[in-house]
């Protein structure tokens, strides 16, 4: 493609000195570590002359960091082609990597606690190729992340810019590159339809008040007209309110087995007399206690909405996270409700994104609702799913998400396999609507699983000796690498036989008619 | 074939791997089996009667591999459809998967020394889903390469995104 059209950009000059005052923190608590533990060991206050070596030290590596990290920042070069992303990084071995936008799976912005003081973010792009396969730009001014998010999804979406004007303030050079071949025919061939596509711009379609459509989709209905990389109108659509996020830590398990465990270490330790127990074992509980505290700053202040590029979330106390998920990027869902929060009618809903699931922040990453009430529940799988095909997509998911027994739409395990389970056997069952399958399992822990029939990866059937004796399989739909795995376990083998034929039938016929890479190409067609 | 049921849907004609597979794998688990077995018997003989559990304990897997392994290549079966390929396995523990030609990322053949010398190789398929355990052992390798090659061609033509 047309490289040398393309405008080549660094990151924020401030980025160096962000990313290198992590390395001197790190110093820092080592340093801070071994001092306090001379002094534990009886070495006493630290003399003048151990603190100035300390202080050197310090210096010596906070230099070395900013040093390095200015190198890697004199290095490292983005740019961003018709179609794809490219970074230029690393000092001695030199990394090109350049994705192409119409498989991007999801952009987040990220801001972490430093940067919200320097006002700085970073735009990290998901692509679905395995672990460490996205890209990470950063740190920008935040203004700049956002702008720059705007246009890669304007752009990933097929939002065609014929001509990009310098108002946009973005890309001069690569309005001019337009690439030759088969995607830009394509794309000409589009432009035509576009303007109208995105003026008669219809996401109401299961009854949910119309999201507003692009600022700029008001202009005339022309093909040459600048749309500006503004960011797609958003209506918000659920948020979890501080309170409800500490009610669902307090009624978990992790947190009462904390409780449960320090009442017995200050049991143990008022009836034995011996203090240095605690010092054995505290640590160990902190661990715990330390699950509450980052599911909290993590899921504080979450909020999703809606919005033509996808599905947004943002959350975070002191690292803040905003998500776009564009259409389609979905690969499988769950909704599910640990016993502690039934009385209340808490859910909490997760995603598999592919490209989220390989990366270490994945259990952040692929939240869609951290504890919501069922409405809100039913809203995230909306989100997902806008179009449930069925007329009655509340009957369907609330029989999945708290519905016991078989009913005409529901198919569940046989008696017999009431010996491999005892409770759940009546509750794991599956339903099918004209978009997705529905798994449901658990009886104490309810899950529901939820699978668009396009993203089925394959399908799979398992049967244990016990389980042959009785005349069941496990049935397995396979997705991508996240926190959703869809199964349902111990159904009849002649129900699972056939749920698997009709499923990789429907999965086939799904895939035939899938909306196409690039959501906003047929979204004239009234599919988001 | 093996008996009808949930693994073995009406209408599909199962295509069985070499036998070449029961000896790799018979070979495979007597070289594993031998040192135990041998170390067993010397230690026994020289030192202390009780080191004849180990010696019998890797006879008792031997045998049991031996009657197993011929049964378990037997059932590994694979079938091409007109859009999916169906790969199942096992006697005590079945597994049966359907992999969608579309679905398909990648293919990969594998074939080691002892594979080498028998003539077989392993075919495994890759979709965007770490579970999908889609391998096939014990084909010929041009059973291999004309199924990769096949694979790979019906995946393109019906490749649609993720």
């Amino acid at each position: 493609m047309s490289e040398e059209n393309l405008r080549w950009r660094r990151v924020h000059p401030v980025t160096p000195l962000v990313r290198g005052w992590g390395i001197f923190l790190a110093a820092l608590v080592v340093v801070a570590n071994t001092q306090i533990d001379n002094i534990g060991a009886g070495g006493g206050i630290p003399g003048f002359g151990d603190l100035l070596w300390s202080i050197v030290g310090l210096v010596v590596v906070l230099v070395l960091g900013i040093g390095f990290a200015a190198l890697s920042w004199r290095y490292m070069k983005y740019a961003i082609g018709e179609d794809t992303v490219q970074v230029n990084s690393g000092i001695l071995f030199r990394q090109q990597r350049r994705a192409r936008l119409d498989r991007l799976q999801a952009v987040d912005v990220v801001q972490p606690l430093l940067g919200r003081i320097f006002g700085l973010a970073e735009l990290k792009l998901e692509v679905a190729g395995g672990a460490d396969s996205g890209i990470k730009l950063g740190m920008l001014s935040l203004s700049e992340t956002e702008a720059l998010r705007n246009e890669l999804l304007e752009r990933a979406a097929g939002v065609r810019q014929a001509k990009r004007a310098e108002t946009a303030g973005q890309e001069p050079g690569a309005s001019d590159a337009l690439p030759t071949g088969t995607t830009g025919t394509a794309a000409t061939e589009d432009g035509e339809g576009h303007g109208e596509g995105l003026g008669t711009v219809e996401v109401d379609e299961a009854g949910v008040p119309g999201v507003p459509v692009r600022a700029s989709a008001g202009a005339p209905a022309d093909a040459d007209v600048v749309l500006e990389a503004t960011a797609a109108p958003e209506r918000p659509v659920f948020d979890v309110p501080a309170g409800r996020l500490v009610g669902s830590i307090l009624l978990s398990w992790e947190l009462l087995a904390f409780v449960v465990a320090v009442l017995a270490l200050a049991g143990v330790v008022a009836g034995t007399r011996e203090p240095f127990l605690l010092f054995v074992v505290l640590p160990g509980l902190l661990g715990f206690g330390a699950f509450a505290v980052s599911r909290f700053t993590r899921e504080f202040g979450f909020a999703a909405g809606i919005s033509p590029d996808g599905i947004r979330l943002r959350s975070g106390l002191l690292e803040t996270r905003r998500q776009t998920i564009p259409p389609g990027r979905v690969q499988a869902v769950v909704v599910h409700q640990p016993l502690l929060w039934r009385r209340r009618d808490w859910w909490r809903v997760e995603v598999n994104v592919a490209g989220y699931g390989g990366s270490k922040e994945s259990a952040a990453e692929s939240v869609l609702l951290p504890v919501g009430t069922r409405a809100d529940a039913l809203l995230a799988v909306w989100l997902v799913l806008p179009d449930f095909g069925t007329d009655d997509p509340v009957a369907v998911l609330t029989e999945g998400l708290v519905g016991v027994g078989p009913s005409e739409r529901t198919t569940v395990s046989p008696r017999r396999a009431r010996w491999v389970d005892p409770w759940s056997w009546r509750r794991n069952g599956w339903s099918v609507t004209d978009r997705a399958l529905l798994l449901r399992s658990g009886y104490f822990h309810r899950t529901l699983d939820v699978v668009p029939h396009e993203r089925t990866q394959s399908l799979g059937l398992q049967q244990g000796p016990l389980q042959r004796r009785l005349g069941v399989v496990t049935f397995a739909v396979h997705s991508t690498p996240g926190p959703v795995s869809p199964g349902c376990p111990h159904l009849d083998e002649s129900d699972a036989v056939a749920l698997t034929v009709a499923q990789a039938a429907r999965a086939h016929e799904a895939r035939e008619h899938a909306t196409p890479e690039q959501w906003m190409r047929t979204v004239s067609e009234g599919v988001l | 074939m093996t008996s009808s049921g949930p693994f073995d849907p009406d209408g599909i004609t199962w295509t069985r791997v070499s036998t070449r597979l029961v000896h790799a794998r018979l070979i495979t688990a007597g070289l594993t089996l031998a040192v135990p077995l041998v170390v067993g018997v010397v230690l026994a003989l020289t030192l202390s009667p009780w080191w004849w559990f180990l010696g019998g304990g890797a006879a008792v897997v031997l045998l049991e591999s031996i009657v197993v392994i011929p049964r378990q290549v037997a059932a590994i079966g694979y079938a091409e459809r007109d859009d999916d390929l169906l790969i199942r396995r096992g006697i005590l523990f079945r597994t049966l998967v359907v992999v969608p030609y579309g679905r398909m990322q990648y293919v990969d053949v594998q074939a080691g020394p002892l594979d080498h010398r028998l003539k077989i190789a392993t075919l495994q398929l890759h979709t965007a889903s770490t579970s999908t355990d889609a391998t096939i052992p014990g084909l010929p390798p041009h059973e291999a390469d004309r199924l990769r090659d096949q694979l790979a061609a019906r995946g393109e033509s019906r490749l649609a995104g993720l």
